[in-house]
């Protein structure tokens, strides 16, 4: 079902282990660079545009080092989530102004209803709420134990 | 910037901008930590883009997006993604990304490289006057 993220909607090539950029403009660019290059979006370029727009309404980021920039687009393909770390961190705009540190992209097909996409958004956020949960993203070897924390959350 | 790239354009920031209306899910993003300004910004792009689109678009634009909300279906499989009717092999546009406008529901059908069947048409909109029937090739 194209409208829904599904637990496959994790895929180790939608994983960037460590983010070398600093800057919250950079990091989209890589992350929808990866989607790109991972079949998820058919215009790259047009999804960072949607993704900048968001971002000017205020910090995707709800502090605690982690932040869930979404999309819900035609450009996208397949409802996805794309998952990148910064161990450096990334200056985005939290309201307890700390650094971000795991970023996960939420990309949903434009038929996907706006309930559906806010509902996973929360839920990826949700999941990586707790200190532990941060804890094992961070320390995570392979994108497998990234995927089997973040599966949870998917509806 | 194509027709496509012009709708699509448009079309996610009206995607965005309903979920800002929508009070229930802003709330709940709200107090989950998300910041949501003001989107007076995000409706002055909005409405630079919909300056933007090919005038003979924006009457099916507006006509469907008052009709439905989202004026624009994507189409997989040979189905449109709004009303979910099978659409004629004769409405295939070739390889490259096309719209056209659904018969069936008058929806603006996007439909992107990966659903793309056989024919070489361009992108071509449909004349203003036209009532949503069969998608319409013409030399751009």
């Amino acid at each position: 079902m194209h409208g829904t993220l599904v637990p496959s909607a994790l895929d180790p090539s939608l994983f960037i282990p460590d983010l070398k950029c600093r800057r919250k403009d950079s990091a989209l660019a890589e992350l929808v660079a990866c989607a790109g290059r991972g079949g998820v979006l058919r215009h790259p370029e047009l999804a960072l545009e949607l993704l900048a727009a968001r971002e000017a309404l205020g910090s995707t980021s709800p502090g605690r080092g982690v932040a869930v920039p979404a999309i819900r687009s035609l450009a996208v393909q397949h409802g996805r989530v794309v998952v990148a770390r910064s161990r450096r961190g990334i200056e985005w705009g939290a309201p307890d102004e700390l650094p971000v540190h795991v970023i996960a992209l939420v990309c949903s097909p434009a038929e996907c209803p706006a309930s559906q996409h806010v509902e996973t958004v929360l839920r990826v956020a949700a999941a990586m709420k707790p200190q532990r949960a941060r804890a094992k993203l961070m320390e995570a070897e392979t994108f497998e134990a990234i995927a089997a924390l973040l599966r949870e959350a998917l509806p | 910037m194509s027709a496509a790239a012009a709708l699509i354009r448009l079309h996610d920031l009206d995607l965005l901008l309903a979920e800002l209306r929508e009070v229930s899910l802003a709330a709940r993003l709200r107090r989950a930590g998300f910041a949501l300004g003001d989107a007076r910004d995000l409706e002055a792009a909005r409405a630079r883009r919909f300056g933007e689109l090919d005038p003979r678009w924006r009457h099916h634009y507006e006509r469907a997006g008052r009709r439905y909300g989202a004026a624009v279906a994507s189409v997989r499989g040979r189905v449109c993604q709004g009303c979910f009717m099978t659409l004629p092999r004769s409405a295939s546009r070739g390889d490259a990304e096309s719209v056209s406008l659904c018969e069936s529901c008058g929806r603006i059908l996007y439909r992107g490289r990966a659903e793309s069947e056989v024919s070489e048409s361009p992108v071509t909109p449909p004349p203003r006057s036209a009532s949503p029937g069969p998608p319409r090739s013409r030399p751009s």
